[in-house]
């Protein structure tokens, strides 16, 4: 056992910390958000420096992949990430250059980054199946939660070649774990902004944040987002134990509804504001609540994988 | 970062969990029912942490000059997950080995040493808690008990309040206030007391949580040595501090909490509620927060093995352990439906233990307050 950072994994965040400061951010967001645009540059950039291939490279991890996940997030980057750097390499071996959209066969509704994809991931149940296509093969979605969405077609969602048995679970797996990683992510940011929102905001003569009523709030989305995060580290770092997968992200996601709950609650009418920051991350974590069918259903994974054995 | 279990690490569990296997009586889960606090399992607690001191795991945590091994706070670790599992075995001794000798240890004379730490490692001496009074609950530093200096002893008076074990205990961690004019933190000592001494009564104060579970201690010029008080006269509130990061996470609620869980899912399963997607939902809600409970105090016991200060994480294990003990307690209830009104049911008694969660050792409030300032940095005032 062993839960702190070694040199490697601070220098990696240290190093992709600094890339996101320069190209990515709130405002840089908000910017791109308006059109529903997809942040290119800071894909190519991530793509070039390494990010993206940090679960491939010669004594690179997972968890690697999943703390840049993290921090992406944190910075509201407007990229399919985690789709590029955690779930592809774990189910094709290899990277992929280009957005990957991950796509429910079953589903019919808006996907993130699917307008740009130039690679979707299907979970078709039992296998997984990959079509590999142009930019612009689904037709791009207006929407107020934060990404860049797409809807693909029916058709694309029969299409692709399968990766073969047993890979519809790795899918599923590595999916919930960047889910969990983004929305630990988003939390920790949305969470930021409002802490130092209500530690300026004064009203009845004092500032927000000496109130007893609200500190409790907070302290407590603090203990449920901290226990995500290490459940986070923990699946990636033990390569997506379905089990655990979906205990990273049934915790994540649920902490996540809560977080947002709160964090607008006490921000008060500005939270909703685009001159305010924090809609961009309580957007997207409701976008990643719904995305997979859901906390329902993360959670009923952890039952059937812990007392019914299957996925 | 590394979350797996060193191959080391591994094998000890596996000889600890054969040596419960015979070391544990076979009506186990029947004389466990009622708490570590009570009768059977206090008594039993003197049998079984003598052959655990035999074997060397009851303080092997501690260091080799105060009978330990020098062995990681993971290997406590791992004693505590399994004994809490099972209902804890040590009875009150739990609170020896996690807290009372590491505070000896860290403030007491060579004499208290000499006395007080080959007991608790030999397995066979009880302790409770002298710390709520009745006008001091979550506000401990409010305490009133008092204890004035004549000669070469203190005269105590006071009342203590809550005092789990009190009926069985030898000594009482007891905090007094020695400056009469003092208030809050200053003023503060421990006075390491027999409980035989005279003047010292115990009652009982019947609840719904269990027998004997809390008690009433009066202290009515009780005459307790000055060479029993641990640590440096009115600067008692240091060594409650040190003792207090120690204790939050001292007992591993969240091992109870996922074997529980593992026998509400069989439950299910046999009532025919598994396939049930409501109650799917809830255990994996309930596994969930059982987890999470567990990695933040594998955090905790993380920073201990390196030798780091306590810090707030401390409360943050301890608020995320309350909220699993609460979801299984109230899960138990209703999975086992009506079987749970039943006195000592399985149920029941989960749901008992369950209930003073977010009460016992700093109201939760008090951690949320401490997670607040420290974590969050959030204003007092």
């Amino acid at each position: 056992m062993d839960f702190e950072l070694d040199q490697q994994q601070q220098a990696i965040i240290g190093a992709v910390s600094s890339l996101l400061e320069r190209g990515a951010g709130p405002k840089r967001a908000i910017d791109l958000g308006r059109h529903g645009e997809y942040d290119t540059k800071l894909h190519e950039e991530l793509a070039r420096s390494g990010f993206t291939d940090l679960a491939l490279a010669e004594g690179g991890s997972a968890l690697e992949a999943l703390l840049a996940t993290e921090a992406v997030s944190r910075s509201a980057g407007q990229v399919a990430f985690g789709q590029a750097a955690l779930v592809v390499p774990a189910l094709l071996g290899r990277s992929l250059t280009g957005p990957t959209a991950l796509v429910l066969a079953g589903d019919k509704g808006p996907v993130r980054f699917a307008a740009e994809a130039t690679s979707f991931l299907i979970d078709g149940g039992e296998e997984a199946r990959l079509v590999e296509c142009k930019a612009g093969s689904a037709p791009k979605t207006l929407s107020n939660f934060g990404y860049p969405m797409g809807t693909p077609s029916e058709e694309l969602r029969r299409d692709g070649q399968g990766l073969g048995p047993g890979s519809g679970e790795k899918l599923r797996a590595w999916w919930r774990v960047m889910l969990a990683a983004e929305a630990v992510g988003a939390m920790s940011a949305a969470m930021e902004v409002t802490t130092e929102y209500l530690k300026n905001r004064r009203q009845f003569g004092r500032t927000i944040a000496s109130f007893q009523a609200v500190q409790h709030r907070l302290a407590e989305c603090k203990v449920l987002s901290e226990g995500a995060r290490w459940l986070a580290y923990e699946a990636a770092a033990l390569g997506a134990p379905p089990e655990r997968a979906a205990l990273a992200a049934a915790h994540a996601l649920s902490t996540a509804g809560r977080v947002f709950v709160e964090t607008h609650q006490l921000s008060g009418a500005i939270g909703f504001t685009h001159e305010h920051d924090l809609h961009v991350w309580s957007m997207r974590l409701q976008a990643l609540r719904i995305e997979m069918g859901g906390t329902a259903g993360h959670r009923r994974a952890v039952s059937l994988t812990r007392w019914m054995a299957e996925a | 970062m590394e979350f797996n279990w060193s191959e080391e690490d591994l094998a000890f569990r596996r000889d600890f969990i054969a040596f419960l296997g015979e070391a544990l009586p076979k009506d186990w889960k029947e004389v466990s029912k009622e708490g570590p606090g009570s009768e059977a399992q206090a008594s039993f607690s003197r049998e079984f942490c003598a052959r655990m001191a035999k074997r060397g795991w009851l303080t092997q945590h501690w260091p080799g000059e105060h009978g330990g091994r020098d062995a990681t706070p993971w290997r406590h670790a791992i004693v505590g997950e399994e004994l809490w599992a099972r209902g804890e075995p040590r009875g009150p001794q739990y609170m020896n080995v996690n807290w009372i000798g590491p505070a000896i240890m860290a403030f007491g004379s060579d004499e208290q040493k000499t006395h007080h730490l080959p007991l608790i490692s030999s397995g066979n001496v009880l302790w409770c808690q002298g710390f709520s009074e009745p006008e001091a609950g979550s506000d401990l530093v409010a305490l009133r008990t008092l204890a004035l200096r004549d000669g070469d002893d203190y005269v105590v008076n006071g009342t203590k309040i809550w005092t789990s074990y009190a009926n069985h205990a030898d000594y009482c961690f007891l905090l007094v206030r020695t400056d009469p004019d003092s208030k809050r933190h200053k003023g503060v000592s421990i006075l390491l007391m027999p409980m035989d001494t005279a003047g010292v009564e115990i009652r009982e104060i019947p609840s719904v949580v269990g027998k004997r579970y809390f008690h009433e201690v009066f202290l009515t010029d009780a005459r307790v040595p000055v060479r029993a008080r641990l640590g440096p006269e009115h600067e008692g509130w240091d060594v409650v501090t040190y003792a207090l990061q120690y204790e939050r996470v001292g007992s591993a609620r969240y091992a109870r909490a996922s074997l529980t869980l593992d026998r509400l899912a069989e439950e299910a399963r046999g009532r025919g509620l598994l396939e049930d997607t409501t109650v799917q939902e809830k255990l994996g809600e309930a596994r969930c927060l059982c987890e999470a409970a567990r990695m933040l105090t594998y955090r905790v016991i993380d920073q201990r093995a390196r030798g780091l200060p306590p810090t707030a994480d401390t409360n943050i294990a301890r608020v995320a352990g309350t909220l699993v003990d609460r979801l299984v307690g109230e899960l138990a209830l209703e999975i086992f439906g009506s079987d749970s009104l039943e006195y000592g049911s399985f149920a029941d008694s989960n749901f008992r233990m369950s209930m003073t969660a977010g009460v016992a050792v700093g109201a939760t409030e008090v951690q949320l307050n401490l997670i607040a300032s420290r974590v969050l940095g959030m204003p007092k005032d």
